[in-house]
């Protein structure tokens, strides 16, 4: 029976095929190719929804779909399948639902502008779509690797779609090289994976998560490489991290995101809420139950999630430019979902990794509707005063930063204090190090609630503050119906889930536990949460989520409500300038991207050098010794071919001589 | 009966015979002759042990042996016939062309 299972493939392929058309003739269609894109992208949409109601009445989908490498006598065998799960199938329609209203957006933000090479950007957002999606069904690591990967490949062309400008190759650069940098431990780990289970699968009896705790069950034996079992996992386990904290831009790699603002707004939108930053989270979430296993992962995923959330968030403060502030805001979000995810909510964090989807994707395309107004000056102090000129834009921007911001009842809200309070409850039951994590997630709050409305004041309220901010350039409703479908999401998404309030009335409303919690087998919330007491001693305290969602609440309006003050005047001055030496610090970010290129100057190029000395010197000295002794040999040995018979008869007869005299040495005739 | 080792001495003699031709003369109807002289060294002894087990497995190849120094023959005159005619001579140690 042809179930709607059988065109989930079509959800991957539809976008892939925008792509070659785009390529292939999208100089001769009308817009570059964009209809083209927006078709496919819906169709994927329609698809996903279809998807999410067939999962929604209990079904799930684990096929293999094609064996490319069979392994013979017990080798792995590589192969390409599909997963559907709860998980996948919420993430497949988000994906396909933000990159549909990228697509329509680009047509005002690309096309209105009169942009060149188009077709080479709608190809580009076809095919990250594309990989996007691959990536979110994939069935098994390798499978997640590779389209995690393309992804990879997809924003070095979107960022650096610019490339006749200095800025935005270089910016492609730097994203494709340092999240290349974490790839290389991912790829590691993938190996890891293979060589100690000899098999990927996320999901079923013979995957790896379930194999993994079978082995510390002591009921199955994998090759640990002679550690304990669970200080291997915990190893594989941070190498397969290190891809995420490359893609999801945590820190020490976070550096490559701001600059990757350097690519056109609605590709940064795709890139931040839907494609390949929130591709690191989905992968720890997909194989969540490996993670579980290990707690010492688990705490340093919290720490890492915390410790960038803060850290992203004070940068944010000082930015002079609109989407310099949202790309902080993103890092810094994302390391709520990290925190989350070590802190063992994995509902929290994949209830984070939606409700960002949408606010983010709004805050972006926001953004971008104030450059086209700007005529692509992003520089907040030159704008202001824009809440008359553009009110859709200004309350669909709001609606976005108040879910950012945290503020009730906007989506964000509901999310982060979720992550928020499950790090707490378990920090509170016997985890401590969770609390250190907990308190920096708590303390970045402040810090969000200030910077998002120190970027809403500056941008849109007060009196304008140049010429171009008093006469905006008006945008079209291919502008303004994506703002406003994402802005109502960012309003309303939250309420699939608010757990305070469940706790209040008791009422069974927390429909995003109840999503998470069926579904295949060993992939379910409720199993993850047994895995977490059972392996990784994390137990719930109890508290209820009542105060610790007013303190973040109280935190929130507490940097929200400075911004106002600071910031709300007509002519608003640069506040940040008091902080004096601080805010040279975290202008130029900590001085991370100095002392980077410090590291790679002062220690990779001397072990470069070093390594480019003994391949030239060594490797190649031996290959070319080889070759020139055999080359002067050849020289010399050549000389008895002199074309003198005699010579040759000579040299027989000798050889001849030399042969019976060696058979009868050794044959012992004498 | 006459005892093979005659017959091996004989065989070698003519063997070192047709050696010592071609290690010494330039001229190459002489080294043709030489050759023959070996093969024919090689002759006696097939034939001799043939004689000697009573098996005429050896004449045989004896018989073979002659029709190849024949063609052999046919070919290394041809070979001599061209080297006259290219190089007006045929003295071995002058025709050098063909080396390194």
């Amino acid at each position: 029976m042809a179930g709607i299972f059988d065109f989930v493939p079509a959800i991957v392929l539809l976008p892939f095929v925008s792509f070659l058309v785009a390529l292939a003739v999208g100089n001769r269609l009308p817009k570059g190719g964009a209809f083209a894109g927006i078709v496919a992208t819906a169709g994927s949409f329609l698809l996903s929804v279809a998807t999410f109601f067939t999962v929604s009445g209990g079904q799930t989908y684990n096929q293999t779909i094609y064996t490319w490498a069979n392994g013979l006598d017990g080798a792995v065998t590589l192969t390409f399948g599909l997963l559907i799960d709860p998980l996948s199938a919420m993430m497949l329609v988000i994906v396909t639902l933000i990159a549909t209203l990228v697509h329509v957006f680009s047509l005002g933000y690309m096309n209105d502008e009169g942009e060149t090479g188009l077709p080479r950007y709608y190809a580009g957002l076809g095919l990250f779509t594309a990989s996007m999606l691959g990536f979110v069904v994939a069935d098994n690591l390798l499978m997640a690797f590779m389209f995690f990967e393309l992804v990879g490949l997809c924003s070095y062309l979107l960022i650096g779609f610019w490339f006749r400008e200095p800025g935005p190759p270089s910016a492609a650069k730097k994203a494709f090289l340092v999240t290349r940098f974490g790839d290389y431990f991912f790829l590691v780990g993938v190996v890891a994976v293979f060589a100690t289970f000899g098999t990927a699968a996320f999901a079923g009896s013979e995957s790896f998560p379930h194999l993994a705790e079978q082995a510390l069950h002591g009921e199955h034996s994998v090759n640990t490489f002679g550690f304990e079992p669970r200080t291997w996992f915990t190893i594989v386990g941070l190498l397969v991290l290190g891809g995420v904290v490359g893609k999801s831009a945590q820190f020490p790699l976070h550096t490559w995101l701001p600059d990757a603002m350097e690519g056109p707004t609605p590709v940064s939108a795709l890139i931040h809420a839907a494609t390949m930053v929130a591709a690191g989270v989905y992968l720890v979430a997909r194989m969540y139950g490996f993670y579980a296993l290990s707690p010492t992962s688990l705490s340093i995923i919290a720490l890492i999630g915390g410790f960038t959330a803060l850290f992203a968030a004070t940068m944010g403060v000082v930015k002079r430019e609109i989407k310099q502030v949202l790309a902080y805001s993103t890092i810094s979000q994302y390391g709520y979902m990290m925190l989350g995810l070590g802190g063992g909510g994995y509902i929290a964090a994949t209830f984070h990794l939606m409700t960002h989807a949408f606010f983010k994707a709004l805050l972006f395309l926001g953004a971008g509707s104030v450059i086209i107004a700007m005529h692509h000056n992003e520089n907040m102090w030159e704008m202001g005063g824009l809440k008359d000129k553009m009110p859709v834009t200004y309350y669909t921007f709001l609606s976005g930063s108040l879910a950012l911001a945290g503020i009730v009842p906007f989506a964000g809200f509901w999310s982060k204090d979720e992550v928020l309070y499950e790090t707490l409850v378990h920090g509170l039951g016997g985890s401590p190090i969770l609390l250190v994590a907990y308190a920096m997630g708590l303390l970045a709050v402040f810090f969000t609630g200030f910077y998002t409305f120190r970027m809403v004041l500056l941008t849109f309220h007060g009196e304008p503050r140049s010429q171009t901010a008093r006469d905006p350039h008006g945008v079209h409703w291919n502008v303004k119906g994506p703002l406003v479908v994402l802005g109502i999401l960012a309003a309303t998404a939250g309420l699939v889930n608010m757990t305070p309030v469940a706790e209040l009335t008791g009422l069974e409303i927390e429909f995003l536990h109840q999503w998470l919690g069926h579904g295949i087998e060993g992939l379910t919330s409720h199993h993850y949460v047994e895995l977490l007491e059972s392996q990784a001693g994390y137990h719930a305290a109890e508290i209820g989520p009542i105060v610790p969602g007013l303190v973040s609440l109280a935190l929130a309006l507490a940097g929200a409500g400075l911004a106002y003050f600071l910031y709300n005047d007509a002519e608003p001055t640069e506040h940040t300038d008091k902080l004096g030496g601080a805010k040279t610090v975290l202008y130029n970010n900590y001085y991370q991207d100095e002392y980077q290129v410090w590291l790679a100057n002062s220690l990779v190029q001397p072990f470069s050098r070093g390594a480019d000395k003994f391949d030239q010197g060594v490797v190649d000295g031996v290959v070319n010794g080889v070759s020139s002794v055999s080359l002067l040999s050849g020289n010399r040995v050549r000389r008895i071919q002199s074309g003198v018979v005699s010579n040759y008869a000579v040299l027989l007869t000798l050889g001849l001589t030399a042969l019976i005299l060696g058979f009868g040495l050794l044959g012992g005739w004498f | 009966m006459v005892p093979p080792q005659y017959y091996l001495l004989l065989s070698a003699a003519v063997f070192c015979i047709g050696l010592f031709g071609i290690l010494t003369r330039r001229n190459a109807l002489l080294f043709l002759m030489s050759v023959e002289l070996m093969l024919n060294a090689a002759n006696i002894n097939l034939v001799a042990f043939s004689y000697v087990w009573g098996n005429v497995t050896g004449q045989t190849f004896g018989l073979f042996t002659m029709a190849i120094a024949a063609a052999e023959v046919a070919v290394g005159l041809g070979i001599i016939l061209v080297l006259y005619r290219d190089f007006g001579d045929v003295d071995v140690t002058k025709v050098t062309t063909m080396r390194w």
